[in-house]
């Protein structure tokens, strides 16, 4: 294909770096066990799926002397295999502990990563108490010397259970039945939530239910589905919320009622599966975001200086891999079911597509190049 | 039952991929194959291999596994040898020399030209630069070769009445093969080293659904999810490029022509767009081999490569050109207009091809040496290097390099090592399962430990079982193997005329004479067997006295015999005849006097030999007296 040849030069500029590796299964999950290894599991809903445990390639965790280890390759350290599709995967850190969530069935499983063999088994499960078949819970961990795994799927259902006794030391209380698009522990006491109506907030799980709030866009806007990440670095906004229709708004934690900024973002809209929406802050840059879920790429945002933007905004850099590195011809193009960022390396990202596809790739800021 | 049983002789140790170095230095693959199988009362050795992490006796299999005390000779029925890479066929010269084996060594043609040349290079290091003793000869690796007898693909060869090989596409390098081995209606497969994807210049590995009891197939990459060749590609791109771009120039070590010669294709095909100025350069002694190369090549391609070969021969690159060693020394990058080879004033050197592959000697070191010297240059290894080879030394790091005479050469060039020969990983060993469909499968140089999740694996989707032996750990599988028998028309349809229908629930018994001529199996009729066979049948006829306490005449006691058995027996016709005698079925019995005992009547009760059960059980109940006359 004279395109994807194209594509290929081109990413020489482009990309320092770059790996792409065909899973068995295709993953809606990329969740870091330490700073070398990924998770990853399927979503098929009528055959088992695996979990897999993938050791970065070599060449990915040395720091010195890259040039000597030829090794370009994931390692499969551990496996496992679920019966059900896996929407979210927790690592719970400092321990060898997995919790999934998916479908069918509305509870969370919880599995061990074996430390002699390379199994991961299924050792328990926790109820989550849904009546509507076909919603599935949220998951975040609140990681300390007794782990408690926060879970819902609407915010009356809002939940944290201790791992290991089972019992619950938290619920929200409300009655409020709004969906859940995504949950995240921020530090010991607390955590931020989004609704899908784009509804957010953070909440101190110390105090009864009194959450510092956005209450969404305006009722004038089309609707759609929301989903949000907090931990941006460096000074301002620290909160994006990315809706199917392609807007973006930032939010400081300090002011949550008044969005610093909504820009609208250069994708193919609607989102084909909104449920697949995700944004995400860069660990290793200031005020850096990336979003994916409307289409083959993942697109970078550098924010900073969005103080008060509005209108139309074009990403730092788009990632076009998964499309011109599709084997399967075009028929369907495949859709970015996850990405996240490398802890260490602050230009490298993972990213998975639908059909089954996994890059690794590390950017050129082409705007340092002086 | 039959067995198959099998035991690897050589395994992956130490300084592998698993094994990361916490110091800088490339984890090297080492590891030795070597592999023996027993089917149907064959022994056959797969593969050969050294292990070149030891410089001591521990690089060789232990072939005392084989036999204690019996010659190799006797005791091997054949060596088959899948691809020349030293790890696979390093311990042949050793093996057939200097412990002494004098049978037949299969492996492909392609195998039995490189083979050789790489087993000298390799005793020449070993000897030469290392000065090792107790190694093979040069004339040991001759008369080695003389005992090798080369397959082509798909080719059934028998090595016996009962043995026979054939040999598969194993892609990998050129040569590789996987092979089956099949005794009767048992057989196993080898794949040695394979890949499932294509590159460049070699497909990928294919075999048929031969359903073999066992597939033994190679797992040292079975839990690696592989990089795509295009990244791989676009990784080794990125580095030339930038080394030209920054002045400086590339050497590429190699010995495997065909390694070169995907690179060279990558190369043209991007060319252009690279901003390459000046043409590939091939070494003289490169150019040499080339022809050679082809020659074994070009047949053992497939059909779609060749065409992409015969209009594309490595001399027809437009970009790629051989050069003299004179020129190695020209300072670049000089452009001259009209790219037709090397001219008064010296080619322009960016990109150099040249031998041997692990900076050993020759031209390859030459250039090293003038070149290393530069931070803008860059030197790329495409692959292992044996210790005591500058190559090994620099991929382990190592910068300053004594040399001849005392010289040091200091490293200050740019060293990258890149994987370019292709293996089977965990995606591609599940596509060759799906492929061969075999009962077994059997997995070679991983850890047990670390591959359970793999075995689940094949074992959920497959529904075979899995094995994983350790190093001298023998796998014993039970076979049944299906013996095929043709029944004879007129006997299946008497069967069928005798009423009732074959019930899948309720077999019936057949009786019938199984013939067993040459290795065919036929079951006719008694009749038949008998006519072709010219014979005649023989009746046997039972007779069994039972003494019965009576004192009445025999008649009354026949009948008396009648009615209590016309009773008990309420299935069976019994009849009670004019002359006296009882029939029950065919079976007849007589009532006759004792002759000395006149209250002791004698019961002669005589069936045929087909009715041995129902004779046999009317005896025991006669025996056990008549009831009391009413």
């Amino acid at each position: 294909m004279e395109s994807a040849e194209d594509w290929l030069v081109e990413s020489l500029r482009l990309y320092q770096d770059f790996h792409a590796f065909d899973l068995s299964g295709a993953t809606r999950v990329l969740e870091w066990m330490g700073d070398k290894g990924i998770l990853v599991a399927g979503y098929e809903s009528l055959k088992k799926n695996e979990i897999l445990h993938l050791i970065l390639p070599l060449r990915l965790s040395v720091k010195e002397n890259q040039g000597l280890f030829p090794e370009r390759d994931f390692k499969v350290r551990h496996g496992g295999f679920s019966d059900r599709s896996v929407f979210a995967l927790k690592h719970v850190p400092d321990t060898r502990l997995l919790v999934t969530s998916g479908l069918p069935g509305c509870y969370l499983q919880v599995w061990q990563v074996a430390e002699d063999t390379d199994v991961i088994k299924a050792v328990s499960t926790i109820d989550v108490h849904e009546t509507e078949g076909s919603l599935w819970s949220r998951v975040a961990i609140f990681s300390s010397a007794a782990p408690g795994v926060l879970h819902g799927v609407r915010l009356s259902s809002l939940k944290v259970v201790d791992l290991e006794s089972q019992k619950t030391t938290y619920t929200s209380g409300v009655g409020d039945s709004e969906l859940l698009s995504s949950l995240q522990v921020l530090d010991a006491d607390t955590f931020a939530f989004c609704c899908t109506s784009g509804r957010l907030g953070l909440v101190d799980t110390r105090q009864k239910w009194a959450p510092a709030e956005y209450l969404g866009p305006s009722p004038g806007s089309a609707g759609g589905r929301w989903c949000a990440a907090a931990g941006g670095r460096g000074p301002g906004p620290s909160i994006a919320s990315l809706g199917s229709d392609g807007q973006l708004c930032l939010l400081d934690p300090r002011d949550l009622c008044h969005p610093v900024s909504s820009v609208q973002c250069p994708v193919s809209t609607p989102s084909p599966d909104p449920e697949l929406l995700q944004v995400t802050w860069a660990p290793g840059l200031d005020l850096c975001l990336a979003i994916s879920g409307f289409d083959g790429t993942v697109q970078v945002y550098d924010v900073t200086s969005w103080d008060g933007m509005w209108g139309r905004v074009d990403p730092l850099f788009t990632h076009r891999g998964h499309i011109f590195l599709d084997d399967n011809g075009v028929d369907t193009a495949p859709l970015v079911t996850t990405h996240t960022w490398h802890p260490d390396k602050p230009r490298t990202l993972l990213s998975a597509a639908s059909d089954a596809s996994l890059h690794v790739w590390d950017w050129v800021d082409l705007r340092a190049s002086c | 039952m039959p067995e198959i049983r099998v035991t690897p002789l050589g395994a992956t140790e130490g300084g592998s991929t698993s094994h990361p170095p916490s110091c800088s230095g490339a984890g090297q693959d080492v590891g030795r194959s070597c592999i023996l199988v027993s089917i149907g009362g064959k022994n056959v050795m797969l593969d050969c291999g050294m292990h070149m992490g030891f410089s001591d006796d521990r690089r060789f299999p232990d072939f005392s596994y084989i036999t204690r005390n019996g010659r190799l000779t006797d005791f091997l029925d054949c060596v088959i040898i899948s691809h020349f890479h030293l790890d696979h066929c390093g311990a042949l010269p050793y093996f057939s020399e200097m412990v002494g084996y004098d049978g037949p060594i299969y492996m492909t043609q392609p195998t039995q030209a490189i083979c050789p040349i790489l087993l000298e290079d390799y005793r020449k290091i070993a000897v030469d630069k290392k000065g090792e003793a107790n190694f093979f000869t040069s004339q040991m690796i001759k008369d080695c070769m003389k005992k090798v007898v080369a397959v082509h693909l798909h080719q059934t060869v028998q090595v016996d009445d009962e043995l026979e090989i054939k040999a598969y596409y194993a892609g990998h390098v050129l040569g590789a093969a996987m092979f089956q081995i099949k005794v009767g209606s048992e057989s196993v497969v080898y794949t040695g080293d394979y890949n499932m994807t294509p590159d460049r210049h070699l497909g990928a590995a294919w075999i048929d659904k031969c359903r073999p009891n066992l597939l033994i197939t190679e797992s040292t990459y079975a839990t690696t999810i592989r990089d795509s060749k295009r990244c791989r590609e676009r990784d080794f791109l990125k580095k030339v490029h930038e080394t030209v771009e920054r002045g400086g120039k590339v050497l590429i070590p190699v010995f495997a022509l065909g390694r070169a010669q995907e690179l060279c294709i990558l190369l043209e095909t991007f060319w252009e767009r690279m901003d390459l100025k000046a043409p590939i350069y091939f070494s003289t002694g490169l150019t040499e081999k080339a022809n050679h190369y082809y020659k074994l090549f070009i047949p053992w391609t497939n059909q779609k490569i060749r065409k992409t070969f015969v209009q594309r021969n490595m001399f027809e690159f437009k970009h790629i050109k051989a050069f003299d060693r004179a020129f190695a020394d020209s300072p670049g990058p000089m452009v001259r207009s009209g790219l037709r080879g090397p001219a008064r004033l010296g080619p322009c050197l960016q990109v150099v091809f040249a031998t041997p592959g692990m900076l050993h000697a020759g031209q390859s070191l030459q250039i090293f040496r003038k070149w290393a010297g530069s931070e803008r240059n860059m030197v790329i290894m495409p692959g292992y290097c044996v210790q005591g080879t500058v190559g090994h030394k620099i991929l382990s790091g190592q910068r300053k390099l004594e040399m001849e005479g005392r010289q040091v050469l200091e490293v200050k060039m740019q060293v990258e090592y890149m994987s370019f020969s292709a293996h089977a990983d965990a995606k591609g060993i599940m596509q060759l399962v799906g492929q061969a469909e075999p009962e077994n499968v059997l997995l070679v140089h991983g850890e047990a430990k670390k591959m359970e999740f793999l075995k689940q694996k094949i074992e959920q989707e497959f529904r075979v079982s899995c094995y994983m032996p350790a190093n001298g750990e023998t796998v014993t599988l039970s076979t049944s193997p299906s013996i095929p028998v043709g029944i004879s028309l007129g006997l299946l349809k008497r069967e069928m005329a005798q009423g009732l229908l074959p019930d899948a629930k309720k077999p019936r018994l057949l009786h019938g004479t199984l013939i067993m001529k040459d290795s065919n199996f036929r079951l006719v009729s008694s009749e038949q067997a008998l006519k072709e066979l010219g014979l005649a049948e023989h009746q046997l006829r039972f007779t069994c006295r039972v003494h019965l306490h009576d004192t009445r005449k025999e008649q009354e006691t026949a009948l008396r015999v009648y009615s209590h058995l016309k009773s008990v027996l309420k299935d069976h016709c019994v009849q009670h005849l004019p002359d006296g005698s009882v029939t029950v079925e065919s079976i007849l019995i007589q009532a006759a006097a004792h002759s000395e005992d006149p209250s002791t009547k004698v019961l002669l009760v005589s069936w045929t030999y087909q009715d041995e059960e129902l004779g046999s059980y009317l005896t025991s109940l006669l025996k056990k007296g008549l009831p009391q006359a009413s």
